[in-house]
């Protein structure tokens, strides 16, 4: 085998088991050398390739999955095998069932809001969340945030009545506040006040989007829908 | 009547457990290979966990065409790489540059480290034609047949990119060493 072809063949698959490619090992002490060598640099490729994966991903996807699958089925099937989608989802799905109700944006609106799992979302985002990753994901809406809108420490994906929305977790001097984005053409009818016996939430359109903040303190909820309003365009 | 019914639904509430149990598994086995994968694809890691994230709700929702549990991994890759193409059709981002901000880890200090910063610097300065394969190869594990399969391009193809790639690596690990008066220390 000439020096060319043996080369092309150990760059192209270095732990090939080629018996010509062993053969011609032998044969000649240097192409043994060069064969170590690209082994060698191999195991380096390999180790430098290993970067580390976020914390708590695997718990992250099949969290998503739970939720989305709960959201999916949420009115077609039993609660109980909403249930069996994802242990996760429990605190939800028994919130939801209890509540009854006709809305199902605002009803997913408030399985978001739920303590448990604005929790949960929290602890598996780590530290406060920047402008720069916000709009990172504020691109799938055709938006842009400009300004500072408080401490986010969260923003994550979600579907809220099968409409995949971008729900931000602020952390208000009165709690936890939680502001959605959802794309104006798909978001469905809510009203611009809402509430439970726990939340209250507004809602309204700026340009091609709708904007939905939930949170428990009346005030709050509309400080922040002030500075939501100059804060994102799209 | 009622114990029928009670019957029935309890098969259908044993499949979703079944399912559950399977995507779980699926996720704890090879999530960290695919997020590493998209890391490599993409460069820019809050957009590779979104990535991640969709291709395992779509891995959710097929999951019963997947049949064999060994060919998870390429077709896990399969949707990703289709999950990575679609967020192309929306919009194009600017991406950073994988070294620069989702790779600096403060504890990576010594010689071992930053010999493996420079060799994800000179990987993620590949282009994606030789990069997508060697990641295949290196990162997954698949044999130049697969690789082709994954990328729709014959075997010869795929096996000159991989030469092609590392040559280039070596190149560039080569053409550094002149000036790089630490990589010695």
């Amino acid at each position: 085998m000439d020096e060319l072809t043996f080369r092309r063949t150990i760059y192209a698959e270095p732990n090939t088991t080629d018996p010509e490619v062993i053969q011609a090992a032998k044969d000649d002490p240097a192409k043994q050398v060069f064969w170590d060598e690209t082994k060698a640099l191999e195991s380096k490729l390999a180790l430098a390739m290993n970067i580390p994966v976020p914390e708590n991903f695997a718990e992250k996807l099949i969290l998503r999955q739970g939720m989305d699958e709960f959201t999916q089925h949420r009115q077609k099937r039993p609660w109980y095998i909403a249930m069996a989608a994802s242990v996760a989802m429990v605190a939800g799905i028994s919130y939801m069932t209890l509540l009854g109700g006709n809305d199902g944006l605002a009803k997913d609106v408030f399985a978001h809001v739920n303590d448990e799992y604005m929790s949960k979302e929290i602890s598996m985002n780590g530290e406060f969340v920047s402008i720069d990753t916000i709009n990172e994901k504020m691109a799938t809406f055709d938006g842009q945030l400009s300004e500072e809108i408080g401490e986010v420490v969260s923003a994550n994906y979600c579907y809220l009545d099968k409409i995949k929305s971008l729900h931000m977790i602020i952390k208000g001097e009165k709690g936890l506040i939680s502001l959605f984005i959802v794309p104006g053409s798909e978001s469905k009818e809510l009203q611009d006040d809402f509430s439970d016996n726990e939340h209250f939430g507004s809602s309204f359109l700026l340009e091609s989007a709708k904007i939905i903040i939930v949170g428990n303190d009346k005030e709050q909820v509309s400080q922040l829908q002030e500075v939501a309003q100059s804060a994102f365009t799209f | 009547m009622f114990s029928r019914n009670k019957n029935q639904s309890a098969s259908v509430s044993t499949d979703m457990m079944e399912k559950q149990k399977r995507y779980e598994a699926l996720v704890k086995a090879l999530h960290a290979d695919i997020f590493r994968y998209a890391m490599w694809l993409i460069k820019d890691k809050s957009i590779a966990e979104d990535v991640v994230q969709e291709t395992f709700l779509r891995a959710w929702k097929s999951l019963d065409s997947l049949k064999d549990e060994g060919a998870a991994k390429s077709w896990l890759i399969t949707i990703l790489r289709r999950e990575n193409a679609r967020r192309f059709e929306r919009k194009q981002f600017d991406l950073v540059d994988i070294d620069d901000v989702a790779l600096a880890d403060p504890n990576d200090l010594g010689d071992v480290a930053l010999e493996h910063r420079e060799l994800r610097r000179i990987m993620s300065s590949l282009s994606e034609e030789y990069r997508e394969p060697l990641m295949m190869q290196i990162l997954m594990g698949f044999t130049g047949d697969e690789i082709a399969e994954q990328l729709n391009l014959n075997k010869n193809t795929v096996m000159t990119r991989l030469f092609r790639a590392r040559n280039q690596i070596k190149e560039a690990l080569l053409g550094d060493q002149p000036k790089g008066e630490q990589i010695n220390g």
